[in-house]
């Protein structure tokens, strides 16, 4: 079927990432004893990876009663966005070129997969266990708030709203991913971008962890600008939908730290790595302290 | 625009304002008096229309129509929006709840007979859920014309029939955008006689033929996925998940053109392609007239059962009528003694004109129905004929009211709301297993009377059972995925028609053939007649002037498509003062190649009523 061979496609294009990531950014030295490592902070963060497969299960089953909810009680933002930034995306598009289209196109879909496991897999073998449950505490924040704003949204994204000016790059190039896009995401779920949110918020775990693994923070940086741009040079996503899934990425970063953080120093004030400011922080604490109790 | 005589409104509540805010005369009674009194007059309001319709996902066109209107209304000083609603929704808010200003979408009708018009425009329906006049368009003489063509015959019938079309195309229920024609991509080899099929109904899947050999090996050794390549599977890929979710052949929110539910569903006989109905579950039937009006008496096949082993009788046929004319067989009138108690009944919302055709339907013994109709000639009521038949023994208990959680929704009953998975039909395929959203699989019925001796003289060539045993129908979310599925070998047919942007696509892949067709669906405009101004028919007549058809079929349907000034176009029925030429004949373009004339369209607005304040089309509250 289609769907098993864009799937068999995207696996080995990814597995064959990490291959790459494992050598070029964990390196000879950090794989040296990574099996014992990794078998210490999968135990340590067993009862986060938990609660992340808990909340995937939940969004898998609410997303389609939700789609139904949404419109029964969310409100169709479709026409505020588009009134709010007009032809940004349409912008964005009038610079295509045929190898940009090929490198979004990759990004969006191999680049994506790779930006969000690679990280899980590489801070598993490193000593502490705190990246990784800071990550998958993160991961988990963002598919729980993003569930509540596409049950409170009904919106379309541009390529499903001005179809005249936005065409739909990635299907019009490469039809066969929409059969596994279209498993993850409904196109009324566009507010706010999950792509961009998690892609975002790979890189400023990576930033804050940047001792960790100093050369894996260009690199997700890069990766997680250049999805954020996908989205929109795909014709996917809003701009709103980009700069709502990067504050949900703050938020959800701040929630991480926060409740990953040493008994110690909890109340602290965040440090200078840290993405959220004043305001957030303020709220996020709270937030983190009612998760730990 | 600066130069109009009349000063706008705005500009005399700001003079006033002015003046009330230097206080110069504000303190006698007098003053207040004639202050209530101005200000009375000064209460206008922008005009403004939402136009609902479907995501770019949904439907190749729709929602770039909605956004041409919409620039060509703006241009003439209305407030638009366009929202795009998933199909499900879309339909249900604009055909059960009324809750819209406008629609872009198409009329499902099957129009080739004139009659198709009484239950889309005639004024009693215009409170009822559904495709029946879901305008809330109400026209008295429409309404005699429409009763009219029941009974007439010959040129008497014709003339009703041109009249409608004419007030039809001045007062403008719904703006006509264009006849589409039907895109599809078909894989070439495994299956004969796509060219000339009736996409639309489940005829033109059950007329295909076995593929030639050699082609079907070649399709086998072309593409990896063998499995998927058997030959007694036709693989059809859709972009509408509604068939995956429900298959209620009486929800008019899930159906399009009924084709899936008119394999799992027969009915006593189908309209030919020559026009009349021929006979399918049906053997025989004979039409007399008793007081001036028909009556059939309709034998059934030998023999029919259902898709779950009980037999199909005549008391099936007369369940089924009184079903369509009330979903809650009589329930809601029980107990009732008042004069108007049929005012209660809840008819079905689909196949309504069909059920308003019928006055009961009486079982004389197991293989016969006597079916008694309203006022009309044979002719049309054999049109009646052609709904799905349903089986007493599953549908008689959906009588019941519709509860969600225990809470009773009275005026309906289950058997609108019950999404009916599994179905029972009595179709020449039966239901094995779905997954909602994502695929359908339908498998042939064997018992069915098509299989152990097909009778001769099936309309629409149908000969038997057609060669393959199963129908595995996959949902994929756009017209581009669709047509690649079909191009990899992974789908034999996109069951729904796809955007003229996929034709070269289409035309770039081996083994796959084009099919164009020409819709009888037409794309159009729908007006609210029940919420003002869409209430005056010279102000939907001005919105009329403002779709330029042509512009619509060059730029959005990229020449697939007719533009037309009737509903009934394609057929012989429309009057030579309706046809499309060049232009709409009755509500021409305020402008050409896709430019408003605007002077031409505030002046057109300013005769129908309107004002104009800063360029924006006011009205009085």
């Amino acid at each position: 079927m289609g769907l098993a061979t864009v799937l068999a496609q995207v696996a080995a294009g990814v597995v064959a990432l990490h291959l790459l990531g494992l050598v070029a950014v964990v390196g000879r030295d950090g794989l040296a004893g990574a099996p014992g490592r990794v078998r210490a902070n999968l135990r340590a963060v067993a009862p986060t990876l938990g609660l992340l497969v808990v909340v995937l299960a939940v969004n898998g089953v609410v997303r389609d009663v939700g789609v139904e909810l949404s419109w029964l009680i969310g409100v169709n933002i479709t026409g505020a966005i588009h009134a709010l930034e007009g032809g940004f995306v349409a912008w964005v598009q009038s610079l295509a070129t045929p190898p940009l289209t090929t490198y979004f196109s990759a990004v969006y879909v191999f680049g994506y997969a790779f930006l969000l496991t690679f990280p899980v897999v590489a801070y598993l073998a490193c000593r502490s266990d705190r990246p990784v449950r800071t990550l998958l505490v993160a991961y988990a924040v963002n598919y729980a708030l993003g569930l509540v704003c596409y049950v409170l949204f009904v919106s379309y994204g541009p390529r499903n709203v001005t179809p005249e000016a936005v065409d739909s790059l990635l299907y019009a190039h490469w039809p066969q991913a929409q059969l596994l896009t279209g498993r993850v995401n409904r196109n009324t779920n566009v507010f706010p971008s999950l792509h961009t949110s998690l892609s975002v918020t790979v890189a400023l775990v990576a930033y804050r962890y940047r001792e960790v693994y100093p050369r894996w923070t260009p690199v997700a940086a890069a990766l997680a600008g250049s999805i954020a741009v996908s989205t929109m040079y795909l014709g996917i996503h809003w701009a709103t939908d980009v700069v709502a899934g990067a504050a949900l990425a703050a938020v959800a970063v701040a929630v991480g730290l926060r409740v990953t953080a040493p008994a110690g120093e909890s109340a602290d004030p965040v440090d200078g790595a840290d993405p959220a400011d004043g305001a957030t922080g303020r709220w996020t604490d709270r937030v983190a302290d009612w998760i730990r109790e | 625009m600066g130069d109009r005589p009349d000063a706008p409104p705005s500009n005399r509540r700001r003079k006033l304002l002015g003046s009330l805010a230097a206080g110069a005369t504000l303190g006698t009674a007098g003053c207040m008096r004639r202050l209530r009194a101005a200000t009375g007059w000064e209460s206008v309001s922008p005009v403004s229309v939402g136009i609902k319709t479907l995501p770019a996902d949904a439907d190749p066109y729709a929602l770039r129509v909605a956004q041409s209107v919409a620039g060509w209304f703006r241009a003439a000083g209305l407030e638009v929006s366009v929202t795009p609603v998933a199909p499900e929704e879309l339909y249900r808010q604009v055909l059960i709840r009324n809750d819209f200003d406008a629609f872009v979408g198409r009329i499902p009708a099957r129009l080739r007979d004139g009659d198709g018009l009484y239950p889309l425009l005639h004024s009693r329906f215009g409170s009822e859920p559904g495709w029946q006049n879901p305008f809330g368009y109400a026209n008295l003489d429409v309404d005699d014309r429409l009763v009219e063509q029941r009974t007439a015959t010959g040129e008497a019938r014709r003339e009703a029939l041109a009249a409608v079309q004419r007030s039809v195309a001045r007062t403008q229920p719904f703006s006509l955008v264009a006849f589409p024609d039907e895109i599809r991509a078909v894989r070439d080899g495994r299956f004969d006689g796509w060219h000339g099929i009736d996409f639309e109904s489940p005829l033109g899947y059950l007329s295909l033929d076995e593929g030639s050999r050699e082609a079907s090996r070649a399709t086998a050794t072309a593409t990896a996925t063998a499995p998927s390549d058997d030959p007694a599977t036709l693989r059809a890929v859709i972009t509408d998940r509604r068939p995956t979710e429900n298959l209620n052949p009486l929800a008019a929110e899930f159906r399009w053109t009924g084709v899936l539910t008119g394999l799992l569903y027969d009915s006593l006989g189908y309209e030919a392609e020559t026009g009349g109905v021929e006979p399918w579950l049906a053997d025989t039937w004979e039409f007399e007239t008793v007081d001036g009006r028909p009556r059939a008496r309709v034998r059934l096949r030998d023999g029919l059962t259902w898709h779950d082993g009980e037999p199909l009788t005549a008391a099936d046929v007369a369940l089924t009528y009184a079903l369509l004319s009330d979903v809650t067989l009589g329930r809601t009138t029980a107990g009732t003694d008042t004069a108007t108690e049929d005012d209660a009944a809840v008819a079905a919302p689909r196949f309504r004109g069909r059920s308003s055709l019928v006055a009961d339907a009486e079982a004389l013994d197991s293989r016969t129905v006597e079916i008694r109709f309203t006022e009309c000639t044979a002719g049309v009521a054999a049109r009646a004929l052609t709904v799905p038949v349903l089986p007493d023994h599953v549908w008689r208990e959906r009588a019941s009211p519709a509860s969600v959680g225990g809470v009773d929704f009275g005026a309906t009953s289950e058997a609108l709301v019950t999404n009916n998975v599994p179905p029972v039909g009595s179709g020449p395929f039966a239901f094995e297993r779905n997954v909602p959203g994502d695929r359908l699989v339908l498998e042939r019925f064997d018992d069915h009377f098509l299989a152990a001796d097909p009778p001769a003289d099936l309309p629409a060539d149908v000969d038997g059972l057609p060669p393959f045993e199963r129908v595995d129908v996959t949902v994929v979310g756009t017209d581009e995925t669709a047509v690649s599925m079909v191009a990899s070998g992974d789908a034999d047919v996109t069951g729904t028609a796809v955007g003229a942007g996929t034709i070269p696509r289409i035309g770039r892949s081996e083994g796959v053939d084009l099919v164009v067709g020409r819709s009888p669906s037409p794309y159009v405009v729908g007006y609210n007649a029940r919420r003002p101004p869409l209430t005056n028919p010279r102000f939907r007549n001005t919105l009329g002037h403002l779709v330029d058809q042509r512009a619509l079929v060059d730029d959005v349907f990229d020449g697939y498509g007719w533009p037309a000034a009737s509903p009934l176009a394609g057929t012989d029925l429309v009057p030579p003062d309706l046809r499309f030429e060049d232009e709409h004949p009755v509500t021409p373009f305020f402008g050409s190649n896709g430019a408003v004339d605007v002077d031409a369209a505030r002046d057109a607005f300013r005769e129908a009523g309107y004002e104009y304040d800063d360029g924006a089309l006011v009205e009085r509250d």
